[in-house]
């Protein structure tokens, strides 16, 4: 009964969360500066009435209230409409992005947050080793380094220099199967190589100090004076309750992917969701703009619920307050 | 139990890196060949992605690039000085008095999907452009011409006043009737929203694939109708990194790039192998006064700039030079006048007595003379008549390359003579606000146009304000000297107006025309040779007027210079490393154990 309440409350506030977030963004973007529109003047030899008419037909020229009805009611009926750039359906330029954004993003993740746990397991039960001050100084670089500069830097040497890795870009347009996705991981390498370093030091540090927190509780020491093996101290007591932490900042990160990498998707050319977001905000793309963030956001808002959701399993107590 | 599945994580790991980077270095062993299929492919690298492949909606760059390499034009632009060249029609006559224009028509013309290309075609896209009110293409048609086609390789083009309109030539991509005419008559959303890949076309090169975000694929057009080109396909991979461009050019991993930002000139000049072509400029960088008075706008731009010697003092003020140097690392030449210097037969050099020469010094004593005093010692002069200060307020596009970087340098040179600028940094989007309600004193944007020098000057004209005018410049002068040269149909007569015009408009300072900026593109000279500038060797190598590069280009023998056999060093090297790790892992794992049991 309760879990039933715990799990209905949870999905409602995840509802009303994606709403706000969703009129938020709306009236957002149309207060930024400029008109979409208008910006091809120049280019496109357009006069006030050429404008005029993009305009209607786009439905710009219709009140804000009118704009988000027809907005929202689109939204509800999945028609994300089409880009006022390239006059292409939003649906299907996400399409295209979602992929290249999954694979390095959501594999960057997922290397990320296994080597970073081991490492904050590793350097937390051994507080004070090598292997910990090494790994807390390194966490702590690799954390604070921009990911654009690491970015530039593997590029440099591996590309520039080694001449190892193709300089960006996601895979040559005439390769097709095997041929393909040896391309692919070429192209993959160097992006994948810097996201899983740019993410690693936040797992590894987070992981390290609930190590530490929990090492020191009554529980733990009560384990040992019961004699059970270090081991089993360590696998059965310390690391699952120090990973309830990491787990959560795992299932959020796992909603972030899809909010793409836009500074490492640019600096590799990598043509995923953080690069169509940018574009799309430097072009005043409305529906563009309003689908990835939409995207964005209903990924993390998901995350959010699952997580939520399982910690209440993993952790009983969350469910019951 | 738990050492073992750590030590067999760890062996998984490592055999992943190993099988990523062993199939990568199997990649980067076969990337220097030409193709995997022997195919001639030339690659190219561009800094913007098509924005459209809908020949009726182009904007920008890669647009025209490549409907320009997809289509021909009833006559296209000589790589020699951009005058009308043999394009689809191999000429045009006139009758006596410019009304009525007979093109020929080349015989057997197809398209690319093996259908015949006649006159027909050619009328159909001038109908459709102009019932359709196409943008980008309806200025090209003045006095309400009709076309009509007796036969199939004839085109009559009447007008209803005498002009020169065929032979500018019109920039006007020529369609198929049999793919747009269920088009015509519909809405200019519906016609820019068609989706156009593969296209049908006449060009050397169809678009055949386009993924947004990472490149598009041109492939040869079997039925193209001029000499065979060497090239099988050429693929264009967007870089929203210029420096990683650059490194894929030195890598050779791209034959050629195209739109480089000036500040990486130098890491691209001097490289082996790599020509930097600095094109002669067609577009220029442009600080416009506004004078007010645009429809609906509520704004007063500053008052003192309708007297002439305040303008005056202001270009004198401006350090072009510097710009040049400062904004543009020498990839540019000072702007004089409003016809860019790729037109080179109708662009004026204005001769060195005539032009106002950089003397910061004589601007103020210009203004000091004429009134413009600073009275209350904050540095600023005042207006004479009015007392207000000569402060302005600029907008300067971001989207330009060097326009914020030149308003910055032009705050400093206003202010040593008394005037002070506050420069507003803006997006295209932004500009185009202040452009239509006329809420700037100045802004610093560009100007673009045909090779005909028409457009350019129609754009000064004083009937534009509220629509293409910069900043409502009224000059009844001007105007005459534009409907003259609109009407001359003698070209020799038409290019002394012209001339006459432009030395005009520069006296009068409705702007000051800043800088004259190169584009820059690059290529590697050990795999290609054939590249055809327009206009000359200084001009575009890429297409940009015409297609002709596509069609001389050839290989240089084989392309497979950088290729060695076997793994490169450095897979022996990740994977001695991986393999260490992977011993050491498991080794320690053995140790650990009894210690913590």
């Amino acid at each position: 009964m309760g879990s039933r309440r715990y799990l209905l409350s949870k999905c409602l506030q995840a509802l009303v969360t994606l709403w706000f977030v969703l009129t938020f963004n709306f009236f957002l973007f149309r207060v930024l500066p400029g008109d979409p529109i208008g910006m091809l003047a120049r280019s496109e030899k357009l006069s006030p009435a050429d404008i005029a008419a993009l305009r209607h037909d786009q439905g710009l020229d219709l009140p804000m209230a009118q704009q988000y009805v027809v907005y929202m009611k689109n939204v509800v009926t999945g028609d994300l409409g089409e880009s006022l750039r390239t006059g292409l359906p939003v649906r299907d330029l996400i399409g295209s992005r979602m992929w290249p954004t999954v694979l390095l993003v959501g594999l960057g993740t997922i290397l990320a947050s296994w080597l970073g746990i081991l490492i904050g397991i590793r350097g937390g039960w051994r507080r004070g080793s090598r292997f910990d001050t090494t790994s807390q100084y390194s966490s702590l670089v690799l954390y604070a380094m921009p990911e654009g500069w690491l970015g530039m830097l593997l590029l440099l040497i591996f590309s520039g220099w080694l001449h190892w890795f193709p300089a960006g870009g996601y895979a040559r347009p005439d390769e097709t199967g095997v041929a393909h996705l040896v391309d692919l991981l070429d192209h993959l390498f160097l992006p994948l190589l810097t996201l899983t370093l740019g993410y690693i030091g936040g797992y590894a540090i987070v992981m390290r100090s609930s190590m530490i927190d929990t090492i020191n509780e009554d529980f733990v020491h009560t384990a040992r004076a019961k004699g059970v093996p270090e081991r089993l101290v360590r696998s059965k007591h310390v690391v699952p309750n120090a990973f309830l932490p990491s787990f959560t900042l795992i299932i959020l990160s796992f909603g972030f992917v899809l909010g793409g990498a836009i500074v490492i998707e640019t600096v590799y050319s990598w043509p995923g969701l953080g690069l169509l977001t940018y574009q799309a905000i430097q072009t005043l793309d409305f529906p563009v703009i309003q689908a990835v963030f939409l995207i964005a956001s209903a990924a993390v808002i998901v995350a959010n619920l699952i997580a939520d959701i399982t910690y209440g399993y993993l952790d009983p107590r969350i469910k019951q307050v | 139990m738990r050492t073992r599945t750590r030590n067999v994580s760890a062996t998984l790991l490592a055999l992943m890196f190993a099988a990523t980077i062993t199939t990568a270095a199997a990649a980067q062993t076969a990337t220097p060949a030409p193709s995997s299929s022997g195919d001639v492919v030339l690659r190219v690298g561009v800094i913007a992605d098509l924005d459209t492949d809908n020949v009726f909606a182009v904007s920008a760059g890669s647009d025209y690039t490549v409907a320009t390499s997809e289509y021909d034009m009833l006559l296209s632009f000589s790589s020699k000085d951009l005058t009308a060249a043999p394009g689809l029609a191999t000429g045009c006559d006139h009758n006596g008095d410019y009304t009525t224009w007979t093109c020929h028509i080349r015989p057997g013309l197809k398209w690319s999907d093996g259908q015949p290309l006649t006159s027909e075609d050619i009328a159909f896209t001038y109908r459709f452009v102009i019932d359709n009110n196409i943008p980008q293409y309806k200025s090209y048609f003045p006095s309400d011409p009709t076309f009509e086609t007796p036969d199939p390789t004839t085109l009559i083009w009447k007008a209803k006043a005498p002009t020169f309109a065929p032979e500018m030539p019109p920039w006007v991509y020529i369609v198929p009737e049999h793919i747009w005419a269920p088009y015509d008559g519909k809405d200019l959303k519906t016609i820019r929203d068609v989706s156009q890949t593969p296209a049908v076309g006449s060009g050397p090169f169809i678009l055949t694939s386009w993924t947004p975000g990472q490149g598009f694929v041109m492939s040869r057009n079997p039925y193209y109708w001029g000499p065979t080109p060497s090239l099988d396909r050429i693929e264009y991979q967007v870089y929203t990194n210029q420096e990683a461009m650059i490194q894929a050019l030195k890598n050779g991993e791209i034959d050629a790039l195209d739109g480089l930002q000036p500040s990486l000139i130098n890491s691209v000049q001097g490289s082996p192998n790599i020509t930097l072509q600095k094109v002669v400029s067609d577009w220029w960088l442009n600080l416009a006064f506004n004078f007010g008075g645009q429809p609906g706008s509520t704004y007063t731009p500053l008052p003192a700039l309708h007297d002439l010697v305040v303008r005056k003092a202001i270009e004198m003020a401006i350090d072009k030079n510097a710009i040049v140097q400062k904004v543009y690392e020498g990839a540019a030449t000072p702007g004089d006048t409003i016809v860019r210097p790729a037109s080179a037969y109708w662009h004026l050099d204005i001769p060195a007595d005539k032009e106002f020469q950089y003397n910061p010094t004589e601007a103020a004593q210009m203004l000091q003379q004429a009134g413009y005093v600073d009275t209350n010692g904050d540095g600023i002069r005042e207006d004479p008549k009015t007392g207000q200060p000569l402060e302005m307020r600029i907008p300067a596009s971001t989207d330009t390359t060097g326009a914020e970087q030149a308003g910055e340098l032009i705050v400093g040179y206003l202010k040593q003579i008394g005037i002070k600028v506050d420069l507003l940094p803006a997006t295209d989007a932004k500009m185009n606000d202040y452009w239509g309600s006329g809420n700037f004193d100045a802004y610093i944007w560009y100007w673009s146009g045909d090779p005909d020098p028409n457009y350019q000057l129609f754009v000064f004209t004083s009937a534009q304000c509220g629509s293409w005018s910069d900043g409502c410049w009224k000059d009844p002068h001007f105007d005459k000297l534009y409907e003259e040269q609109h009407t001359e149909m003698n070209q020799t007569k038409r290019q002394a107006i012209v001339k006459e015009a432009q030395q005009y408009e520069y006296d009068q300072v409705p702007g000051v025309v800043l800088a004259y900026p190169n584009w820059l593109e690059a290529y590697r000279t050990d795999r290609f040779t054939g590249w055809v500038g327009q206009p000359g060797p200084d001009g575009y190598v890429l297409p940009t007027y015409n297609y002709d590069t596509w069609l001389y280009l050839r290989p240089l023998g084989e392309t497979s210079s950088n290729s060695s056999s076997g793994l490169p060093g450095w897979v022996w090297l990740i994977a001695a490393v991986v393999i260490a790790g992977v011993v050491v892992v498991t080794r320690r794992g053995r140790k650990i154990e009894p210690d913590e049991a």
